[in-house]
């Protein structure tokens, strides 16, 4: 860091003189206003003068020196101040990469914020998992968006009364469905415009009509959507994401029984381009449902399992209360609705029983009350995010073991709290999804969305 | 902007630090030590030294330096900023020792001052301060294991095999030696790679099942582990190298043969005692009769038991011994009284000397002291009676005997009144452990650690 005067660069911004060196500006953000103002060369011994703020500058640059926020400003200046100051000089990335949370760790996460929106406060779907870390919520018949700073950038209001689910098929385009209005419907939410729809009709099946959307699910290919008609009859739709026409129908049935209900939870993985598809429902006797994965090239079902009734795997009364799939490791998950185990099945080896149950060694700690069961499941980064009632526990994989030289791979799995005990009172957890080392967490009748995260500093309380 | 000039000063160092001017002496940055960059500045030859660094930062540094303490303006800065630049720097010890030093230690005023929170839904099984003496904090809750450093500010978490870790020690900055007593083996984790567990190592017990670990200590040189065998009739010490974690040897090793079950008592606390390079272990038994239990020492080169207390009235409830004050101090637990026997004078018949009411001891069907800890720091005492704290020190009141020869003081521990009334809490404590200038204090089923220190003279942050 001790240099000769060559590479060094002063600055006046707002009357106050800042000496840098220039490559610090140009190896963090090269394309930036600071970078063209700070070249050495073209402005001879004369400080640039910059007519902004010098405080607030003085953050920016130790942000450029040491890659970090100063601990310092976030209590003098606000989050909005320092992302329109980055704006100005260019150096926005910079500022979010120091501003995004540590990767989230189920067992070590806790709350810190919870986003409402102004009006309807009440949350029917959200969607967080398109990777640039920003929340979209649907609440009554408006889209909220929440950018990666979970700043509102925008809400939309569209034409249906309730929207129940919601799915990102764009940067900026979402794929909507109501529970109460047929057909999907995209909407373009950075210009507040409506696309187009989808509809599920049949011309030589009359009965095909006023179909509503269960699930949505994105795919480079097509939008997949399972629509159930009135009479329950039910399928799921490929869809064209240029011509916004169905492309294919898949696993088409009448939706009589447990077994042929509509898919309420749609998930691809895009590495063998299967769809997987499960429904669970809850009675008197505990859960029934099935998993099913169809290829939609063919449309073919390629494996399925119906709890409880096929396969061996069918442990008594604990049937399934919810599947998610670990697209990156092809990890299909489930969670067993009565003991709480978790299952898990190679997407790649399935078979007649593939599943391999994890339990909890010490079962004394978990109370198998009648609180509900479980209800959903969330698969985020190895780790399996599962709710019960109002309360949130992962399961997160302990490291790989070493033994001599070699490296065993130890798929050992661990049961742990997310939430305190106070937490889980704040009523039944509807929805989990995690994006952007985020967890976010929806709670039935409930104002707002819960944002859960890790942090490498402590919550250290003053009490002198 | 241009350097003063000041001729026949060569010892006179300006350094320019994003902007700003700074001047101060040689001998000012060497006092920093030859790895940190402040000494860099001062053999630098070059005439324009140039930092591209914060200059506020940098001058609270330079105070540092120059005097010692913090000054009062670095109140406006985050701690966490000036760890970060400390580090930078290369002079973070300086920090610690004007924030967190362990001779800032007042036991007479120490206060409730923060409480940490742990995530999730479970309460510390056990803590462990940091090695280097700065003031951070190991905690165990659940198969988790939470890391707070010296600041408590910066905090991480890793994930262990165990489903409750029971025992943790740290045996070198940032490796762990954990075991609990429903799982075998003990193992070290490495926490500057995310919990890996680096090794894992167990006892070969005469009856071929595996291991768990009742208590863990060390000294400068040893990692010593007490394991039982999980059929629970045999138990014995390992003691391994600290460095390369071979085992060196065995001691204390029991087994249960025939009827005489007090025989194969596991210990459960090992504490090193370096004035007479001696391992002080201890275990206890509650049966139906009483509670049994006993206090060795072990010299560990010659693997000799030099003394034993056998323990069958008003056994120990817990046990700790103090190098400052030359003796072992156990709290009763039929009494609930503290008791202390002086280490140069081991080998009497009854070695107690009862600190509280004597005649509780004969008090039977009595279990005052169930679940009190006991704990030395420094010079003084600390015991914990259900949801108090009392602190035992020592007050020198003349000399006995020959002067010319066996000088002995003549001593006396007096009881004080602990903190506020208000701080005291109504919850049972479970566990107390010392670091730098605090005490940290654990309670039932409460998901978070108290940390109690001195008010901060001068400067807080």
């Amino acid at each position: 860091m001790v240099s000769d005067n060559g590479d060094r660069v002063k600055l006046n911004v707002g009357g106050e003189i800042f000496e840098t060196n220039a490559s610090t500006i140009q190896s963090t953000c090269p394309d930036s206003l600071l970078a063209a103002l700070s070249n050495p060369t073209s402005h001879g011994s004369i400080p640039v003068f910059i007519d902004r703020d010098p405080e607030i500058f003085s953050v920016i640059l130790n942000l450029l020196r040491t890659r970090t926020l100063p601990a310092t400003s976030s209590g003098v200046f606000s989050k909005q101040e320092l992302l329109d100051e980055a704006l100005y000089y260019g150096v926005e990335s910079l500022l979010r990469s120091a501003m995004l949370p540590p990767p989230l760790l189920g067992f070590d996460a806790s709350l810190v914020s919870t986003i409402t929106p102004a009006a309807d406060g009440i949350p029917s779907a959200f969607t967080a998992t398109a990777g640039d870390s920003s929340l979209w919520i649907a609440h009554g018949g408006q889209i909220s968006v929440y950018d990666w700073s979970l700043s509102h950038s925008g809400t939309v209001r569209t034409h249906l009364n309730d929207i129940t689910s919601i799915c990102r098929v764009w940067d900026e385009a979402a794929a909507i469905g109501s529970g109460s209005a047929s057909g999907l419907h995209f909407y373009d939410l950075s210009g507040g415009r409506y696309v187009g729809s989808t509809h599920w009709t049949d011309p030589e099946d009359p009965r095909i009509h006023k179909a509503r959307v269960a699930a949505v699910a994105d795919s480079t290919s097509g939008v997949f959507a399972s629509f159930e008609c009135l009479h329950r009859e039910n399928s799921v739709l490929q869809i064209d994401k240029s011509t916004l026409q169905v492309a294919a129908v898949i696993g088409q049935q009448p939706g009589s029984s447990a077994k042929t209900t509509v898919p309420e939870k749609l998930r691809f993985v895009p590495t063998n381009g299967l769809l997987i598809g499960s429904a669970v429902q809850r009675g008197v006797f505990g859960c029934s449902g099935y998993i099913r994965i169809w290829d939609p090239r063919s449309s073919n079902i390629v494996w399925e399992t119906n709890e409880p009734g096929s396969g061996r795997s069918s442990r008594f009364g604990d049937s399934l209360a919810d599947m998610d799939v670990d697209v990156e490791d092809s990890i299909l998950f489930k969670v067993c609705s009565k003991s709480g185990d978790l299952g898990m099945a190679d997407l790649r080896k399935l078979g007649e029983d593939p599943w391999v149950y994890m339990s909890d060694e010490n079962p004394g700690a978990w109370k198998s009350g009648d609180d509900g069961g479980y209800s959903v499941v969330h698969c985020y980064r190895k780790q399996v995010l599962a709710a019960r009632g109002g309360a949130l526990e992962v399961w997160s994989s302990v490291k790989e073991k070493t033994i001599g030289d070699q490296i065993r791979s130890e798929s050992l799995y661990r049961r742990n709290f997310v939430d305190k005990e106070e937490d889980s009172e704040r009523g039944m957890i509807s929805k989990i999804e995690a994006g952007g080392d985020r967890l976010f967490v929806s709670r039935e009748f409930m104002e707002g969305v819960e944002v859960w995260e890790s942090s490498n500093f402590s919550g250290i309380i003053s009490v002198e | 902007m241009s350097f003063p000039i000041i001729p026949h000063e060569t010892n006179l160092v300006s350094i320019n630090v994003g902007g700003r001017i700074f001047q101060t002496t040689k001998q000012t940055l060497t006092l920093a030590g030859t790895d940190s960059l402040f000494s860099r500045l001062a053999t630098d030859s070059t005439s324009t030294r140039f930092l591209d660094r914060d200059p506020d930062l940098f001058s609270v540094l330079l105070y540092i330096l120059r005097t010692g303490n913090l000054p009062a303006r670095s109140s406006s800065f985050h701690v966490r900023d000036l760890i970060e630049e400390s580090r930078y720097y290369g002079i973070e010890s300086f920090l610690i020792d004007s924030l967190s030093n362990s001779s800032q230690f007042e036991a007479f005023d120490l206060r409730k001052s923060r409480i940490l929170t742990l995530n999730g839904r479970d309460s510390p099984s056990t803590i462990s301060p940091t090695v280097n003496g700065g003031g951070g904090l190991h905690v165990a809750h659940g198969s988790k294991i939470t890391s707070f450093d010296w600041s408590l500010r910066r905090k991480s978490t890793v994930l262990t095999n165990f489903s409750a870790v029971d025992s943790l020690l740290e045996i070198s900055p940032g490796v762990l030696a954990a075991g609990a007593t429903d799982f075998p083996g003990l193992q070290i984790i490495d926490l500057e790679n995310g919990g890996f567990v680096r090794t894992t190592l167990n006892w070969e017990n005469p009856t071929r099942s595996s291991s768990t670990v009742q208590a863990i200590g060390s000294s400068s040189h040893f990692l010593f582990t007490s394991f039982e065998s999980s059929r629970r009739n045999s138990n014995s010490i390992m003691v391994y190298d600290l460095s390369s974690l071979m085992p060196v040897s065995e001691i204390d090793h029991c087994g249960i043969y025939g009827s005489d079950i007090d025989s194969a008592i596991p210990s459960t606390k090992l504490r090193w005692i370096q004035s007479c390079n001696l391992l002080m272990v201890s275990g206890s038994h509650s049966s139906p009769s009483g509670v049994n239990g006993h206090i060795r020492f072990w010299d560990v080169r010659s693997r000799t038991m030099v003394w034993e207390i056998k323990e069958t009235q008003d056994c120990f409830s817990d046990v700790t011994v103090s190098d400052n004050l030359s003796a072992v101090f156990k709290v009763g637990v039929t009494s609930g009284e503290v008791f202390y026997t002086d280490l140069r004078r081991l080998g009497s018949e009854d070695p107690w000397i009862c600190l509280g009411e004597e005649k509780k001891r004969s008090l039977k069907d009595r279990r005052e002291g169930v679940g009190c800890k006991i704990e030395s720091y420094g010079n003084h005492v600390f015991c914990s009676k259900g949801n108090g704290i009392e602190l035992w020190s020592e007050v020198i009141t003349g000399l006995i005997g020959n002067a010319s020869r066996d000088v002995s003081e003549e001593r006396v521990f007096r009881k004080n009144s602990f903190g506020k009334s208000a701080d005291s809490g109504e919850i049972k404590i479970t566990g107390l452990a010392f670091g730098g200038n605090r005490m940290f204090v654990t309670r039932k089923d409460q998901q978070s650690i108290e940390v109690w220190q001195s008010p901060s003279r001068g400067v807080s942050i």
